[in-house]
């Protein structure tokens, strides 16, 4: 137990070392009296006391030496030293206020950021999901391999029949669960939406999580029409049940049904899908699902936990074989397309893979800014120290030794960057602030962004594990930007800095010293044009983004949704219900046109099925191509200017019990009809009861689905012959569309006072919601950027002025002897332009390497376009030679007396 | 007995530096071996050692302190206060059952090194 032994003695030495040296002090008082007494007794009273202390003395040798060296090897000294180093360092800065400041700010700013955006990653990739053993959950979906020109998908959702077949069958999970994320319309004094999500028995206790109030869902109540019960979340029971202990058994009015409710969930749990406050069974809010028709109405998120001793390699296998053996269960005739199913651990699902990117390149970014920070506070530190050469020379002359002098510049260096990092918890916890109230439902269209809702911005904190990164980032910049400076500056040529005073002297010193500078700086030109080149190919992406007609005109567009209940109005009286509305609001004084539609465009994409051609090649089920379905009424097309290709429009004449009609958009006529017109047409739509209907126009597309993917097939159906309870109202107006909400509030009230109204919006905000990713990465990347560039051209700056510095009286020289102004300046601005140079090739070899982790984040736009390119290398080298050309004309203007006496 | 120079025609530093060095590993082992009597304090150790190597030894009695630190630093002494005889209290160190096979690893690798150079003075 020696280990043990020693290290309770330096604990109890650290622990308390007043006590130590006041111990050490009684020893050795102990030790010298006795040796005199010793002495006096040996010499039989010959002896005078004081001369026996004296030879116990010289037989001891020098106490305070002997303490010294105890002291030291006890581990003490270490401190005395950095309690010296510390206080010299502080004297130090805080005799340069301006460099002391200049310095802290650029830390703050750097570990700032950088822990910002480090929080950003850790709670969006790195932080185990909040879970029970979150390792062991996997996400089961159907794959469905391509066909019709469709692309291959591995990340389709169950329907009820196919997962309940599956999760009988299966042995590899202990328990599986089903979600599915739904709106819902909650009445009580006022009618309000609430965000949902429709699951089974299994879902919460696969997450292993039960209600802290209440209990959970049991088999009875998923069943079609069975007991209706509620699950809430404990923000909703804070905010709509005033948090009342008694609420179990209380009934909630939700979409015109009495809901009963049995239990509130922990706080923060919002399920998979991020939004929830509400759960119910799918029996209760989804009953047809258990009908075997429906056996292909994909909706559910499979989560399972995998079963003790399975690996999920074998899960993933089994799941191929089960998934397909289930699938083939519900098809009907003929040989089954080849769906399966494949199972994939659920933290790697956590967000989208455009978001994982995005972020890791954002971090990366972010560090490229420390690192300049680094190197320009590393030239700083260099010019400081060559101004303290004598000083150093000195200490080193008279026996410092070069260690201990590295380790008090370091002292320095670290002390800097430790405030730095103090500071920077400032600047990081802005920056999570406002990083976490970025709404990722509208900046990140959901269905676009693929993951787990519930791994959001809002998750976003600054936590310990922050502080520990920042506090990490602060050491290590401080030795990064310290140790060279301080290896540099103790480097013992100092002879020559001791004979004049004048450094300058020795070619060999100076090409060294500026050497190390000019390496720093051309890294950091090199790291800006890296940085630079990365965020001019993410705006020029942008700016294509921008660019993209979305197939409809969203100025003056005001959008809000609405919702009505069977229990309200039946189906068949929605029709004249919606007729009505529209007449009404059409009267709005402002408003031009006036629409309904089920899906706003670019929301990351709608409600797509099936469709048969009618007197084309009989397919069997499940493998006709896909095409996406928007309800609309006649004046949709005019209200949101979606030109009319060929055919006709929807009229007032097409309603129920007239011939079904729909209309198709370009993409679609061309890929179903090739070479001949679709007017005409029969066709079979999936939904909507359109099982035989008329093609009767071709409209342009619309992008529904995101603004960088060209719109698919689509077919509109008339609203008026398929009703459905929900709709988004567009109005165009002839001013701003914002102001007339109001009004268009109060008439929707009028004409049916239940409805609730919500989600409004302009259709402008919608549109430029769809690049808000891109505009987020490029706003934060530009940033980083700029702050890049401006460090670079400081930090040329630095070193050019450093050098002129060095070289004033070999400048003033020349100018006596008759150099001329201009060839002074071409002389400095020359070094400016040599170090620019060798920074520009360097980054433009680096940043065509590393700017490829881009290419999945661009769009329309190569990682090495050379426009941007170009571009970015004439505005560092411009700026890079600005910063020069400073230096150079303070050089110009000399004044060779002057210089020379210097 | 032990290998400290005592030559005078030398330097003084050069000297001590030898002494220093010699003395590291030797003064280490003879504290060990010390102690293994009894806990004694610091100066009975040094007067334990001074009686037995007689004025061989002549290293100053203050440098047992920094290698007294050095031993329990190792977990090879432990120490505490206790009344002396004298009624003062002093620090009594103790050897550890860790630090006796220390000493017998020291001892038998020191014997080992004895013994080669003894062979090395026959043959020649």
């Amino acid at each position: 137990m020696s280990f043990l032994d020693g290290f309770r003695h330096r604990l109890r030495v650290f622990g308390r070392p007043r006590s130590y040296e006041r111990e050490l002090d009684e020893e050795l008082r102990f030790h010298l009296s006795l040796e005199a007494m010793q002495q006096e007794h040996a010499a039989h009273g010959t002896l005078s006391p004081p001369d026996a202390r004296f030879r116990a003395r010289r037989r001891f040798g020098n106490p305070t030496f002997h303490k010294e060296e105890t002291r030291a090897m006890s581990g003490l000294g270490f401190f005395d030293m950095a309690r010296q180093d510390l206080r010299f360092a502080l004297r130090t800065l805080r005799r340069t206020p301006g460099f002391t400041a200049i310095a802290i700010l650029t830390l703050a700013l750097g570990i700032g950021a950088n822990t910002a955006i480090f929080s950003a990653v850790d709670a969006m990739l790195l932080r185990p999901l909040p879970y029970r053993q979150p390792d062991r959950l996997m996400q089961v979906s159907i794959t469905v391999p391509s066909f019709n020109g469709q692309p291959e998908s591995d990340d389709v959702p169950w329907s009820y029949l196919k997962a309940a077949a599956f999760r009988d069958a299966q042995h590899v999970f202990s328990s599986v669960g089903l979600y599915s994320r739904e709106s819902v319309t909650l009445r009580a004094t006022d009618a309000t939406r609430e965000e949902s999500e429709v699951i089974d028995e299994g879902y919460l206790p696969t997450l292993g999580l039960s209600p802290s109030l209440g209990r959970n869902f049991v088999t009875d109540e998923n069943r079609p029409n069975g007991r209706r019960s509620v699950i809430v979340s404990e923000s909703f029971w804070n905010r709509r049940l005033n948090a009342d202990p008694s609420v179990l058994g209380r009934t909630l009015d939700i979409e015109g049904a009495p809901f009963t409710v049995i239990g509130v969930m922990a706080a923060g749990f919002h399920g998979l899908g991020g939004r929830a406050d509400l759960w119910m069974t799918i029996g209760t809010r989804r009953p047809f699902m258990f009908d075997p028709n429906e056996a292909w109405d994909h909706e559910f998120t499979m989560v399972g936990r995998l079963a003790p001793g399975i690996s999920p390699a074998r899960a993933k296998s089994d799941a191929a074989v089960l998934g397909a053996r289930a699938n083939a269960a519900f098809a009907t005739g003929g040989p089954g397309p080849s769906w399966a199913a494949t199972a994939r651990p659920l933290d790697g699902l956590r967000v989208d893979p455009l978001m994982r990117r995005s972020l890791l390149v954002l971090l990366g970014a972010v560090a490229f800014v420390l690192l300049i920070a680094c190197a320009n506070l590393a030239n700083l530190f260099l010019a400081r120290a060559s101004a303290r050469q004598r000083e150093i020379a000195v200490r080193l002359a008279i026996g410092a030794s070069r260690r201990r002098l590295v380790r008090q510049l370091l002292t320095e260096s670290l002390l800097l960057s430790v405030l730095g990092g103090l500071a920077s918890v400032a600047v990081a916890s802005l920056g999570v602030r406002t990083l976490s109230t970025l709404n990722p439902e509208r900046a990140f269209p959901a269905q676009r962004i693929g993951g787990l809702g519930a791994v959001n911005f809002s998750t976003i904190q600054l936590d310990w594990r922050a502080l520990v990164f920042a506090a990490g980032a602060a050491l290590v910049t401080g030795i990064l930007f310290g140790l060279v400076p301080a290896t540099q500056a103790t480097r013992p040529s100092l002879t020559a800095a001791l004979k004049d005073g004048s450094p300058h002297t020795s070619l060999r010193g100076i090409l060294r010293r500026v050497t190390t500078r000019n390496l720093l700086v051309v890294v950091e030109l090199a790291l800006a044009l890296v940085l630079l080149a990365g965020s001019g190919v993410m705006l020029r992406s942008l700016a294509h983004l921008l660019s993209v007609d979305p197939g409809f005109d969203a100025g003056g567009v005001l959008t809000l949704r609405l919702n009505s209940t069977p229990q309200a109005r039946p189906r068949d009286s929605l029709p004249a219900f919606y007729h009505t509305l529209i007449a009404q609001l059409r009267a709005i004084p402002g408003v031009t046109d006036a629409a309904l539609g089920d899906c706003p465009p670019l929301a990351g994409g709608c409600n797509s099925t099936m469709i048969s051609r009618h007197g084309g090649i009989p397919l069997t089920l499940g493998s006709e191509p896909l095409v996406g379905v928007h309800w609309v009424t006649p004046g949709w097309f005019a209200t949101l200017r979606v030109p009319l290709v060929s055919g006709r429009l929807f009229t007032d004449a097409d309603r129920v019990g007239g011939p079904k009609v729909v209309l198709v958009n370009a993409t679609a006529a061309r890929r179903f009809w090739p070479n001949e017109s679709p007017i005409g047409k029969r066709v079979g739509l999936g939904q909507g009861g359109f099982d035989t209907a008329t093609v009767v126009g071709v409209v342009g597309d619309v992008h529904f689905g995101t603004i960088d993917s060209t719109p698919g097939a689509d077919a509109f159906i008339p609203y008026a012959q398929s009703p459905r309870n929900g709709a988004l109202v567009y109005l165009r107006t002839a001013g701003d569309p914002a102001l007339l909400a109001s009004a268009a509030r109060r008439v929707i009230h009028d004409v049916g006072a239940d409805l609730p109204v919500y989600d409004v919006r302009t259709l402008a905000s919608r549109v430029g919601d769809a690049s808000a990713q891109a505009r987020f990465s490029s706003l934060l990347i530009l940033m980083f950027a700029g702050a890049a560039l401006v460090l670079a051209t400081v930090g040329i700056y630095g070193v050019i002025s450093f050098a002129v510095a060095q070289r004033t009286r070999e400048i003033g020289i020349r100018i006596a002897l008759g150099a001329d102004r201009g060839s002074v300046l071409r002389l400095v601005v020359s070094q400016g332009a040599a170090l620019t140079t060798i920074g520009l090739v360097l980054g433009l070899g680096t940043a065509l390497v590393t700017t490829r982790v881009l290419r999945s984040l661009l769009f329309e736009v190569t990682p090495s376009d050379p426009v941007t390119y170009g571009l970015v290398v004439v505005v560092l080298a411009v700026s890079a030679l600005a910063a020069s050309w400073v230096p150079a004309r303070r050089a110009a203007a000399l004044q060779p007396t002057a210089a020379l006496r210097e | 007995m032990f290998f400290i120079y005592q030559g005078t025609a030398v330097p003084r530093d050069a000297r001590d530096a030898e002494k220093e060095e010699l003395l590291k590993g030797t003064l280490d082992m003879l504290i060990l071996q010390t102690l293994t009597l009894q806990p004694m304090h610091g100066y009975a150790i040094a007067q334990h050692i001074e009686r037995l190597s007689g004025d061989v030894l002549a290293v100053e009695q203050g440098s047992l302190y920094p290698a007294l630190e050095r031993l329990q630093k190792r977990g090879w002494l432990t120490s505490k206060w206790a009344p002396s005889p004298t009624g003062r209290r002093a620090r009594y160190y103790t050897l550890t059952p860790s630090g006796r096979r220390q000493l017998g690893a020291e001892i038998s690798s020191f014997d080992r090194v004895l013994a080669a150079i003894q062979r090395v003075l026959e043959r020649a």
